[in-house]
């Protein structure tokens, strides 16, 4: 008899708190305890690489999420352009190995291209890792340092390249030595 | 006996004795068809309850880290080996170009004749140990560009060769890197 004499109004009456209902609202209850709650449920140690930004909405929430002003620029030109730079890389690094001699025009290409794909490899960094929203000032620091150090390595490789032996020719002395 | 008719005799019963939830005026309730909600509320203003909301999203889950993800797919994928390698030689390019420039100021001798006459100074071993240094991640770099081009180009998306054309970098990139430090 025991399972089916215990009606549903029952149970509640044996579950229900002897102290009446919460009173206190849900927000009210400490920090900690909510944390303990939500951390039953990760089954991964909770190690965050940063801790999160204050949430708070900008303005209401009820506000349309603004739409960045557009720019030609902003498509798929510049992973293109990445592309195109790398893949021409290919034959420009192949042709010395291939012919045994550089002409100064190849290696100063080579030198040209080598400065492009790196400047824009860097960027890729920097706009991976340097993000604008979490660290505004940082990121264009890194990004004027690059265009910076970019425009004196320009420099350095074209006097290396008029004063001295050449990127390619360095290297293949220097393999041989 | 039936069922409900227990239900109600051991509801008299409880409802006999003294109980804060069940009390006389509190049943009465509930068998009424208006709703009560015995909740206490109060009264905030709009941007208290902005703040408390605030408060609130900080508790929700970040990320996860790093760790948690399949080792071989993060670490031996080859596409971070690539950055690695690349921003390496990146680095190096870049530094040296800067002291280039300064080395006049500095005193420094960073001519080619001088460089080659360093290198050439050193042991046999610590020669090839740097060549290999220099050339493992230069071929990997390379090997590993043209593989991430014609994946680029949506070529061998397959998962199986995804998985098998990264080792294969790895493989040719320590045959390609030993080739170049001990036979040229």
């Amino acid at each position: 008899m025991a399972s089916i004499a215990r009606s549903s109004l029952l149970r509640q009456v044996a579950s229900a708190p002897k102290s009446a209902v919460a009173t206190k609202p849900a927000f009210q209850k400490s920090i900690i305890a909510n944390a303990a709650r939500a951390t039953a449920f990760h089954t991964t140690a909770r190690r965050p690489l940063l801790p999160p930004l204050p949430q708070k909405v900008e303005g209401t929430v009820n506000d349309a999420a603004p739409v960045p002003p557009t720019d030609p620029s902003h498509g798929s030109y510049h992973w293109t352009f990445d592309r195109l730079v790398a893949a021409s890389l290919v034959p420009i690094t192949l042709t010395p190995f291939a012919a045994g001699s550089v002409h100064p025009v190849l290696d100063a290409t080579l030198c040209a291209t080598l400065l492009i794909h790196s400047h824009t490899g860097f960027q890729n960094i920097i706009v991976d890792y340097v993000p604008k929203y979490r660290v505004p000032r940082a990121r264009k620091a890194f990004s004027w340092g690059l265009n910076a150090a970019t425009v004196v390595v320009g420099l350095a490789l074209y006097q290396y390249e008029t004063n001295d032996i050449g990127l390619t020719e360095t290297i293949k002395r220097i393999w041989k030595a | 006996m039936i069922a409900q008719r227990v239900g109600t005799t051991a509801l008299r019963r409880v409802a006999g004795k003294p109980n804060a939830f069940i009390t006389a005026n509190n049943l009465a309730r509930s068998l009424s068809t208006s709703q009560t909600r015995p909740v206490a509320t109060q009264k905030i203003s709009a941007d208290e309850a902005r703040a408390i909301l605030d408060k609130q999203r900080l508790q929700r889950p970040v990320s996860p880290h790093l760790d948690i993800y399949d080792k071989q797919q993060t670490w031996f994928g080859g596409s971070i080996w690539q950055r690695f390698t690349g921003s390496a030689f990146s680095g190096g390019l870049y530094a040296f170009g800067i002291a280039y420039l300064a080395a006049p100021a500095l005193g420094w001798h960073l001519e080619s004749s001088s460089l080659i006459a360093a290198f050439g100074a050193l042991p046999a071993a610590v020669k090839a140990s740097v060549k290999f240094l220099a050339a493992w991640p230069f071929v990997f770099h390379a090997f590993n560009g043209v593989r991430h081009l014609t994946l680029d180009l949506g070529y061998g998306m397959a998962r199986q060769t995804i998985v098998k054309g990264g080792w294969y970098v790895w493989g040719a990139s320590f045959v390609g890197g030993l080739a170049l430090a001990l036979f040229y």
